[in-house]
């Protein structure tokens, strides 16, 4: 399985006519005519579209798993496939830390809960007199 | 800390009692999202089945919707997870249930060939080993992916593709045998034409060449101007002045002078005596 997107130097999106003029410009003859058995034709062209998502996921896992140099990754697929390798660090890590995180968070907020409190409480009495008050006093005539 | 809310694999994942199972699981639901002619209660259904080997099997069809949407992030956690958390026993059976799944009652998919590869070389086993495992499980050989990038699949596998593409080829060759049939015709005409122009050519020669060539009445002309005669000069008229001519041209009369002489008298008396045959033959 290639990537015939890639050696027609198309995006997997290229709609017909795209696709139709960069088949007209290939040099190769071989290559046109594979893609136009696995492109040209709409039920061939969905189930390539399928593959190729598929192969594209397990080339990005494989990068990001370090496997781009396994024993089954091989030949055509691997050649066509394979990502760069990824630097971010491994998912299951990042998760750790984000727990973490999100636990210590937790920790500081049950800590404060009991100032936090108080000022939420002065902040709505505060509010309520205000909104009561003004009234009262426009009611006494002194505004 | 970044600040994304957590994904939902991530979540399941952290409510989950096992984690390793949870990610094994998640695995297995993208192996049989991989296979288009399963319905999603089908897929639940062989989820469920297969879930029943591992200790921690809830939240089966939020898995199963998770692996439909392809989220890459989300499958190599669950990668990562299974290959640095399970024990060997564990790994051969989540291969074996991936076995199971993506080939019970029909063929494995062309995407499922590669998926099948790639959680072989996750859980580390060599080609022969997975080749092994398949032949055990299944009662058939594990075969290479089926490349559909090429041509030769889609003719095999497509009859009106097939049928199509044949046919398509049959116009070419007739358009083909048709443009040679031009070209012939067309050449045929160049040469006809070119022949043509040959003969035009050579009757033109001909025609230039025979304008000296004497015609009748010019040869006759001629005779009578020999015989000194003019032209409408009967036969009568001819006779007498060719025997005049020939009596006073006769090679014979020079006899006494010379041999050149003789031999002028002789061109003279032929050149009468030829006109004058001419003239005899021609009036009779």
């Amino acid at each position: 399985m290639r990537d015939l997107y890639q050696r027609l130097a198309l995006s997997p999106a290229a709609d017909q006519p795209t696709l139709d003029s960069a088949l007209s410009r290939c040099p190769n003859s071989a290559l046109r005519r594979d893609a136009e058995a696995a492109l040209g034709v709409e039920s061939h062209r969905a189930r390539y579209d399928e593959l190729h998502q598929t192969l594209g996921d397990i080339g990005r896992l494989r990068a990001g798993l370090g496997l781009t140099h396994a024993p089954h990754w091989q030949i055509d697929a691997a050649n066509d496939f394979s990502m760069p390798a990824d630097t971010a660090p491994p998912r299951v890590e990042t998760l750790g830390r984000r727990i973490a995180a999100a636990v210590s968070f937790f920790d500081r907020w049950r800590s404060a809960q009991g100032v936090w409190l108080l000022i939420t409480v002065f902040a709505m009495g505060a509010g309520v007199g205000l909104a009561l008050g003004l009234p009262l006093l426009a009611w006494l005539g002194f505004l | 800390m970044s600040a994304a809310r957590f994904s939902r694999f991530e979540r399941v994942l952290i409510e989950s009692r096992s984690r390793v199972d949870t990610a094994a699981l998640l695995l297995l639901a993208w192996v049989l999202c991989k296979r288009p002619e399963l319905s999603p209660t089908q897929r639940l259904q062989r989820l469920a089945r297969a879930g029943a080997q591992f200790r921690h099997a809830i939240g089966l069809k939020q898995l199963l919707e998770i692996a439909g949407e392809q989220d890459v992030s989300a499958l190599q956690l669950a990668a990562e997870v299974v290959r640095d958390e399970s024990t060997p026993a564990r790994r051969l059976t989540v291969l074996q249930q991936a076995i199971g799944l993506a080939t019970d009652d029909g063929a494995l998919s062309p995407s499922n060939h590669y998926v099948l590869r790639f959680l072989a070389d996750l859980l580390s086993f060599e080609p022969t080993a997975l080749a092994t495992l398949f032949s055990e499980l299944t009662g058939h050989a594990l075969t290479p992916a089926e490349d559909i990038s090429r041509s030769d699949y889609w003719l095999r596998e497509d009859a009106a593709f097939r049928q199509a593409q044949a046919e398509r080829a049959r116009a070419e060759q007739q358009a083909e045998q048709q443009r040679a049939r031009e070209r012939e015709k067309a050449r045929e005409k160049a040469e006809q034409a070119n022949e043509q122009a040959r003969r035009e050519r050579e009757r033109h020669e001909r025609a230039s060449r025979s304008t000296p060539d004497p015609s009748g009445a010019y040869k006759s002309r001629r005779a009578l101007a020999v015989l000194g005669l003019s032209p409408g000069a009967t036969r009568e008229e001819i006779r007498r002045a060719y025997r005049r001519l020939a009596q006073l041209h006769h090679p014979d009369r020079a006899y006494a002078k010379s041999e050149h002489h003789v031999a002028l008298a002789s061109q003279r008396f032929q050149r009468i005596k030829n006109a004058y045959d001419y003239l005899i033959k021609a009036s009779t």
